[in-house]
């Protein structure tokens, strides 16, 4: 018997529609749930997604994805190229895999929002597929890194970060609950399937694909390059969605869910792919510096994106493109500062000859982070390694949950964003920050920062050292340096000194 | 005499801190307070110069003599501390 092509009998098929006898439409399909914002069902039957695909054919490829990773991390077992790459390497890794791998289990139920009250069937559809897809996104990225355990036991933070207080792992949490674990099916497609995956993370893995190609970690590259194939058909959710939400007159609802996605994803951007790109990454391996890859996806492509659906760049677009000369900067000195507060080993990378590096790409670095280096350089050089320590906490937005932070040295601006609210004063990073609390303040506003709880008398015994115990952090997993000062050497002006220091 | 923290943002640093301190200290003993997570970890020290306390985007700096109790200052408001000739 001749099959149907599939584009004979898909949109028949997913149509999954009816007319509801028992409960009425209402109570099968709150609008707190499916975020429809007032728009009829009958008008969602336009929503069209790009990618068509059926259950076998799924089935089939993932199949055939799953095999081709698994295989080439069996054959690479035994190779030597974990122990062989560079330490900052290992700490792109940790980093990867503790603030996203159990994050890839709760897009699992993100997709499974937009699965049960997506108003269009080729949502409710697509986000079936993204879902099995987010499951075995969190089963890869749990098991690969459970394998480098018996060798590195921060590598059990790709398991034990979101279960802890660990701030970073809160930032990360508080940014994902607010993208799509609390929110309706409709904010879901377009928060986390158009905003955070077809904005940024979809160029986030083919970025961190062709990193892992070029320092030879060829396991990492396939898993990852296995991991963007999915990602890049269910990031097509969003798109339909936002155009249907336009073409009912919801444009204005529909821009401050991008610009409130955006805001807060480019926050968790900064903080992870910066410091990777500029400075985790040995200097031999770097293609791209962070700000031109922001200039070359996100404003290049990203941007066309959104006008393309009719939507209007986000009133801080020239803001958020000024921050790719100095945010990045500003988290990675934070996070070399605090570094026991952490799960990975930050490379400090500021060698004579990536200072020259960093002065090329980011004209003025030396006069302005460079001279907190410098300090802590010459703290390194006299032996003085505990001064290159903090005995406080710095102080976090009460938004992105990350230290409020930007240019230090003769380009001086760091500044308190502040906000009282009900009683309480709220500390923000930027105006940016700011004002996506200020969209739902009810929202946000019961959150206690780590800073907050400290106060508050959450956190005994009062100290750094009480601090570090309440993130979950034991000795032996606590962050130092990847290179065990080795970089700083390369300051020292004799090299017989080396010795005598 | 009470504990009161304060935020920190220190000239020439490029993060805010948390900086214990008390109602009985003197601005300059607030400075000194805030300095010691500052100068010397990552702005160089600057001999010969003093640090002067003022509110975030303020243009006068409080007396060098005054108790924090004896001004308006709030627990948590970002407090300036900026190097100044003696
Ligand atoms: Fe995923
Ligand atoms: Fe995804």
């Amino acid at each position: 018997m001749p099959m149907l092509e599939r584009a004979d009998w898909y949109d028949i098929a997913r149509d999954t529609n009816w007319t509801p006898k028992y409960v009425s439409q209402e109570a099968l399909f709150p609008d707190v749930m499916t975020g429809a914002q007032g728009v009829p069902m009958a008008q969602w039957q336009s929503y069209d997604e790009p990618y068509k695909t059926s259950y076998p054919e799924y089935v089939r490829v993932q199949r055939e994805k799953d095999a081709g990773a698994y295989s080439v991390k069996a054959a690479l077992e035994r190779s030597n190229i974990f122990a062989s790459a560079d330490p900052g390497w290992h700490s792109i890794l940790k980093a990867h895999y503790g603030s996203l791998a159990v994050g890839e289990y709760a897009a699992m139920s993100g997709e499974a929002r937009m699965v049960r009250f997506g108003q269009a069937p080729g949502m409710r559809n697509m986000a079936t597929f993204g879902m099995l897809d987010e499951n075995r996104h969190a089963q890869l990225q749990l098991y690969y890194p459970h394998d480098l355990v018996s060798k590195d036991r921060q590598f059990d933070w790709a398991q034990k970060a979101y279960h802890t207080n660990e701030w970073a792992a809160i930032a990360v949490r508080h940014t994902l609950d607010d993208l799509f674990m609390a929110r309706s099916a409709t904010e879901t497609a377009i928060m986390l399937t158009f905003a955070f995956e077809t904005g940024f993370t979809n160029m986030q893995f083919l970025g961190l694909a062709a990193d892992a190609a070029e320092t030879g970690d060829y396991t990492f590259a396939s898993l990852v390059s296995s991991i963007q194939t999915d990602e890049s058909r269910h990031a097509q959710i969003g798109g339909p969605a936002l155009e249907v939400l336009i073409a009912n007159g919801r444009k204005a609802e529909a821009q401050k869910l991008v610009d409130v996605a955006i805001a807060r994803t480019w926050r968790l951007f900064a903080i992870l792919t910066g410091p990777s790109m500029d400075y985790y990454t040995p200097i031999e391996h770097r293609k791209q510096s962070f700000k031109e890859f922001m200039q070359e996806w996100i404003v290049g492509q990203f941007e066309r994106s959104l006008i393309e659906l009719g939507l209007d760049l986000p009133w801080y677009w020239d803001k958020m493109i000024a921050e790719f000369e100095f945010q990045h900067h500003a988290y990675h000195l934070g996070l070399w500062f605090w570094r026991k507060t952490l799960w990975w080993n930050p490379a400090a990378a500021v060698t004579p000859e990536c200072r020259a590096w960093l002065e090329e790409k980011y004209p003025g670095w030396n006069d302005t982070f460079g001279k907190c280096w410098d300090v802590i350089t010459d703290n390194l050089l006299a032996g003085r390694e505990d001064l290159t320590h903090p005995e406080t906490l710095p102080v976090l937005c009460n938004m992105s949950q990350i230290p409020i932070c930007a240019i230090p040295g003769n380009g001086w601006n760091v500044k308190d964003y502040p906000l009282d609210y009900e009683g309480r004063t709220y500390h923000f990073n930027s105006e940016i920050d700011r004002w996506v609390f200020e969209q739902d303040p009810v929202r946000y506003r019961d959150h206690m920062s780590l800073v907050d709880r400290f106060l508050a008398g959450e956190i005994q015994p009062p100290t750094l050292a009480g601090a570090l115990a309440y993130m979950g952090l034991s000795p032996a997993e606590m962050g130092d340096d990847a290179h065990k000062y080795a970089w700083a050497d390369a300051f020292r002006p004799d090299p017989l000194a080396k010795s005598a220091a | 005499m009470a504990l009161f923290p304060v935020i920190s943002n220190f000239q020439y640093d490029f993060v805010l801190q948390l900086v214990p301190v008390d109602t009985d200290n003197t601005m300059d003993e607030v400075a000194a307070a805030a300095a010691h997570h500052s100068v010397g970890r990552r702005v160089a020290a600057q001999p010969g110069k003093i640090v002067r306390v003022r509110r975030q985007g303020g243009a006068d700096f409080f007396p060098r003599a005054m108790r924090l109790g004896e001004t308006d200052i709030k627990p948590m408001e970002t407090l300036e501390f900026i190097f100044c000739e003696a």
